[in-house]
């Protein structure tokens, strides 16, 4: 704490939460935001007439012979603008009179011994630092029981008083507490501290928003935030890493089933179910995966080229897909993610429509493409289904982002897509290293393909390429002339997967 | 020496025939501060028995009578249940009035009211019935208040005694103490002869009592009492008690809690049975409206401040019924009107308040004419 700031007054709210009206009764607690500089301990009605503002006024039970007396104590404090009134409880207060106070705006309190209680109040307003460290240690405490962003944000919303504490990501979604008013960046009743992420980098920022600031008050407020800084962290480190085993443990049991595994393999006891079983197919169920049925299996990827950690990325993917379908799992495999639906719902052709509108929405942080695969039935069928998407989604990788591919509209053009284009096309260049140094490579490489796909038929080859048959052959010519034989039985697989893998991943396709 | 009545001016004397009692009887509740007057019925009769079997009581003006004319207050003094119970069988006004007249050594020439209010309104008509005597015009409260020299009679020097007194069994005290311990001693007296007594107290001569004396408190309280019968509506009736009685409109709500509590400090030492009402007021401000009694209504709060206060009457004015409500009467969920009757201007001294103000019932408030105030 900063000694050379003089402490500013404490609050009728602060001496609820950690001073002695803690203790008291509250009947009516209207405008608790009130300053409390003095206390003035009455007992005589008279005297609350000349009581000073921002005063706790208490009203000793000599000067409160009634319900009415009480009444003119509120009546005097409110035209003396003081902070509180505190009555003795031997005053039967009722609904008219808690009306009153609310009215008037004035906080009514009752105690059994409000002598003690002026004391105490005097005590406590004369070191306003004890109560504020008071309130700082009682929430450093709760804040560190707290496991969850929403209830770190909580402690602080309910234990400090006059405070209305919201955390915020930097575009200005609410991540947890009370919604924000926009208010212009060093206005004083705002106090913002950042919160970095269990990394280190900036992740949220939490802004407090004060009714009554004051020098002292902000500081306090300060420090609180600062002490919610690491819980909010570990929060948000425990949450990614709660996200991230599941996802591993939904890994090892889809890829168990896939594999047509009867059991897990020994691994840690959260991995398998409650009972202790390891069977596989009855811990899917028990968690929730349905396996009869007609299955369409969907399998998400990302698009090809994109470099990212898909472990890192999974709880994002995961999260954002629950929104979309809260009742469908994602499981991460190990090129994108996987998922099934059963049953009527079961419709490549309306999973297609219905998966680009949810995705089109939902909140991905990266570009995903989406493979269908083929209804079937049971386990079995759940297996088959997996793979055709699979393979469908790494088609679908190659067309850009949110394309879905049906592995039923597919056909055998599925099995080059398994191909690893990128890797044949750099032994291509190689093995055409001639061939590639020509000016018009191009168009060689595009007649070669076209000659190969047309088995050698060179007529046919003119047609498809739209120029004439003579033109072909002395391309032919200048293609052998580059040490290439497009007729050699042994070569010719070899050149027409060299030749779909460069027209597949160069610019001059 | 007897007071001719026809050799007073026209002007200054009218008559209370027992035609008149039921306007008496509605009137007198307004300066009763809600003490109620139901179940006077039997004072009622006694009085207008009286009237029939000796005639109308004529009434006349203090400023009329000769200085030098022999005047004594007449009252009943002690419980309300005990006048209800058995009410004064008529002979008991002679016995007073005659004991006191022994003691002074004169004969009385005209009959006065302790407080022209709930039945000592009627009863005063009745002693002057019973003697032939005329009754003058004039009070000594203009109210009721719980102890006899709680009187404008007291501020204006006159003794209260000697006393005479005179009980339903035919007991007959008199009293000569000091005013003070009037009260104190008469009590006792009146404990054990039943609960209340017939008195004549406060003998003094018509000049005397010019300074002492609240005027027009009888025609007042018969001009109300006329006016309450025939109002044909509210508003009316609220005009009408205005330019009578000087009625002023506190405040007008429902009533939302009706508490009764033990007699707190301070106010130990009266004969009272402590009463707080709640009435929440109509309309959007909706003030709250606390009133505080101890028999009668003593002090209004408006949201905790001190709007009216004794010895200032406050009446609750039934709304829908058009009629007085009595403490004993009131209910929650009546809708009322809550008026205030301003005390006789020497109820506002200083010396006024310290007898009858808030303070002497124990609340430790100012009154609001006090200190200069409105």
């Amino acid at each position: 704490m900063n000694r050379q700031r003089p402490p500013g007054p404490l609050t009728v709210a602060e001496l609820v939460h950690s001073g002695p009206l803690g203790r008291a009764h509250l009947v009516a607690a209207p405008h608790l935001d009130q300053h409390v500089t003095g206390v003035s301990l009455i007992s005589d009605l008279a005297q609350a007439r000349r009581c000073a503002p921002n005063t706790a006024l208490v009203v000793h039970p000599a000067a409160a012979p009634g319900v009415w007396a009480l009444e003119s104590a509120l009546r005097f404090a409110w035209e003396r603008n003081a902070s509180c009134v505190v009555a003795p409880s031997e005053i039967s207060v009722t609904d008219s009179t808690k009306q009153l106070a609310e009215r008037l705006r004035v906080p009514l309190f009752t105690v059994d011994d409000p002598a003690e209680q002026a004391l105490e109040l005097a005590a406590t307003i004369a070191d306003t630092e004890a109560v504020r460290c008071r309130l700082t240690a009682r929430c450093a405490v709760l804040l560190g029981e707290r496991h969850r962003p929403q209830d770190i944000v909580a402690v602080i919303n309910n234990e400090v008083p006059g405070v209305r504490v919201v955390l915020v990501t930097p575009d200005g979604h609410t991540l947890a507490g009370r919604a924000a008013d926009n208010r212009p960046a060093g206005d004083p009743h705002q106090v913002r501290v950042p919160v970095p992420g269990p990394d280190g980098r900036p992740w949220a920022e939490l802004v407090a928003h004060l009714a009554t600031p004051s020098p002292s008050w902000v500081q306090t407020v300060e420090t609180i935030l600062r002490v919610a800084r690491a819980p909010l962290a570990a929060a948000i480190a425990h949450a990614q890493l709660s996200s991230a085993h599941q996802a591993s443990k939904d890994r090892l049991l889809l890829e168990a089933l896939l594999n047509g595994e009867a059991t897990l393999p020994k691994g840690p006891p959260a991995l398998h179910s409650t009972a202790g079983r390891t069977d596989v197919e009855q811990i899917a169920r028990e968690a929730g995966w349905r396996l009869d049925g007609t299955h369409v299996a969907v399998c998400l990827r990302p698009l090809e080229g994109e470099v990212c950690a898909l472990d890192a990325i999974t709880p994002g993917i995961v999260a954002a897909w629950q929104e979309a379908f809260p009742q469908l799992p994602l499981v991460p495999m190990p090129r994108g993610w996987v998922t099934w639906f059963t049953g009527e719902s079961a419709d490549p052709a309306l999973l297609a429509d219905l998966i680009r509108r949810r995705l089109a929405g939902a909140r991905i942080p990266i570009a995903l493409a989406t493979g269908i695969g083929q209804p079937a039935t049971g386990l079995k069928g759940l297996r088959q289904s997996v793979a055709e998407a699979d393979l469908a989604a790494e088609v679908a990788g190659r067309n850009g982002e949110n394309s879905v591919e049906l592995y039923g509209e597919l056909g055998p053009r599925v099995v080059l897509a398994r191909l690893p284009l990128a890797e044949i096309a750099d032994a291509a260049l190689v093995l055409l290293a001639d061939l590639a140094a020509d000016p018009r490579t191009d168009v060689l490489v595009e007649t070669l393909s076209v000659l190969l796909d047309c088995a050698g038929s060179t007529g046919q080859a003119a047609s498809r390429l739209g120029v004439h048959r003579n033109t072909v052959l002395g391309r032919i010519e200048r293609i052998r002339a580059c040490g290439v034989d497009p007729d050699a039985p042994e070569q010719r697989l070899a050149l027409h997967i060299a030749c779909y893998a460069l027209r597949s991943t160069r610019p001059w396709k | 020496m007897r007071i001719d009545p026809d050799r007073l001016t026209a002007d200054s004397v009218q008559a209370i025939s027992a035609q008149d009692v039921p306007a008496m009887v509605a009137g007198n509740q307004l300066l009763c501060s809600a003490m109620g007057a139901a179940g006077v019925d039997g004072v009622t009769l006694c009085v207008t028995q009286l009237l029939r079997k000796h005639g109308p009581v004529p009434l006349l003006d203090l400023a009329s009578l000769p200085p030098e004319a022999m005047c004594a207050a007449v009252g009943a003094v002690g419980g309300f249940a005990p006048l209800i119970e058995l009410p004064p069988f008529g002979d008991e006004f002679t016995l007073a009035v005659r004991a006191l007249e022994e003691r002074v050594g004169r004969r009385l020439d005209a009959i006065v009211s302790l407080n022209a209010a709930g039945p000592n309104a009627l009863f005063p008509i009745a002693a002057a019935a019973a003697l032939g005597l005329p009754l003058v015009d004039c009070d000594g409260m203009g109210r009721i208040l719980p102890l006899i020299h709680q009187t404008t009679y007291a501020l204006g020097g006159l003794p209260v005694t000697p006393l005479a007194g005179a009980s339903q069994s035919g007991d007959v005290v008199v009293l000569d103490t000091r005013s003070e311990r009037a009260d104190r001693l008469l009590r006792g007296v009146v404990d054990a002869s039943g609960g209340f007594m017939i008195c004549a107290l406060y003998p003094a001569t018509a000049g005397e009592l010019r300074n002492a004396a609240i005027t027009g408190s009888t025609s007042r309280i018969l001009r109300a009492g006329r006016l309450l019968a025939t109002a044909s509506g509210r508003s009316s009736a609220l005009a009408g008690l205005a330019h009578t009685m000087g009625a002023r409109l506190l405040a007008s709500g429902r009533i939302s809690e009706l508490c009764h509590s033990s007699p707190s400090v301070g106010t130990r030492h009266y004969p009272s049975m402590p009463t707080s009402i709640v009435v929440d007021e109509y309309g959007r401000a909706g003030r709250t409206v606390r009133l505080e009694a101890q028999n009668e209504l003593l002090l209004a709060l408006i949201d905790g401040a001190v709007a009216a206060a004794v010895p200032d009457i406050l009446c609750l004015f039934d709304r829908q019924k058009l009629r007085l409500v009595g403490l004993e009467g009131v209910i929650v969920g009546d809708h009322v009107d809550v008026l205030v009757i301003p005390a006789a201007p020497m109820w506002h001294s200083s010396r006024g308040l310290a007898v009858a103000g808030p303070r002497a019932f124990g609340f430790p408030v100012c009154h609001p004419r006090e200190g200069g105030r409105r």
